[in-house]
């Protein structure tokens, strides 16, 4: 797993921000839109940096800048592609944004360990050794079955709410 | 582990592309004729998405938290803010 680091993410920030938000100006947005757009930008490169997917033609800036203006642009309802990275994973509407979130907060409430846990095995791509390590279990072995034992909890708390369809 | 799980595990191998074509093609099968069965897939499926939203929002909240730290140092919000002015 390789992952961006806080100090990496602020080094990012103090290096491509403010071209961002120019940017956003010269095209009549807001801060609160360049940092939105600028978020999400981040976000498609951490989750590419952890899959070992990110492929830089250019510098990290560059990059970050191209992907925020695409971000911003859709924003703003225009039919901009993003890269195959940043696709199915959040709820597009309203509605359905809703719904997770409120699937997410019973989930929180009576399983936070379980998130996290498998946060890290799906979304950080720890490996199972060391989240045995970082969750306190005996071995691999152990915090495999937990792992599909969180999945379970969340799989049965879904299917007991029907209303979070694809 | 207990049969449900090894269930969730041969699931994951399916829904992860990671079975061979006739694994794969028996549990297509099974989800056919086993309601029960292609419910615990399809909720298993929206698993998956709602960990992947559970965990972009904890990522948001980390930049949320560090673009609020930058914007607390004066020259770099001073900078930003002479952007929008």
């Amino acid at each position: 797993m390789s992952t961006v680091t806080e100090d990496a993410i602020i080094q990012l920030y103090r290096n491509s921000f403010p071209a961002i938000a120019r940017m956003v100006r010269q095209k009549g947005g807001t801060l609160e839109e360049a940092k939105d757009a600028f978020h999400d930008a981040l976000l498609i490169y951490m989750e590419k940096e952890k899959t070992g997917r990110l492929s830089l033609q250019s510098s990290p800036k560059a990059y970050l800048l191209g992907i925020a203006r695409i971000c911003w642009l859709r924003a703003r309802g225009a039919t901009a592609s993003l890269p195959a990275a940043f696709d199915i994973a959040e709820p597009e509407d309203a509605d359905q944004e809703e719904i997770a979130q409120s699937l997410q907060s019973s989930l929180i409430n009576s399983g936070k360990k379980c998130l996290e846990l498998l946060k890290a095995f799906y979304y950080d791509h720890c490996s199972i050794q060391d989240i045995a390590g970082r969750f306190g279990f005996n071995g691999a072995r152990s915090a495999s079955v937990q792992k599909y034992k969180c999945l379970e909890k969340v799989r049965n708390h879904l299917k007991t709410q029907n209303s979070y369809a694809q | 582990m207990r049969s449900e799980l090894n269930e969730i595990q041969l699931t994951e191998r399916w829904l992860l592309h990671q079975l061979s074509e006739t694994e794969a093609a028996n549990l297509h099968a099974r989800c056919m004729v086993d309601e029960a069965f292609a419910e615990n897939v399809e909720a298993q499926r929206n698993a998956y998405r709602l960990i992947r939203h559970y965990a972009r929002a904890r990522e948001r909240r980390r930049l949320e938290t560090i673009y609020r730290q930058l914007m607390q140092e004066g020259d770099f919000a001073q900078h930003l803010h002479s952007i929008f002015t």
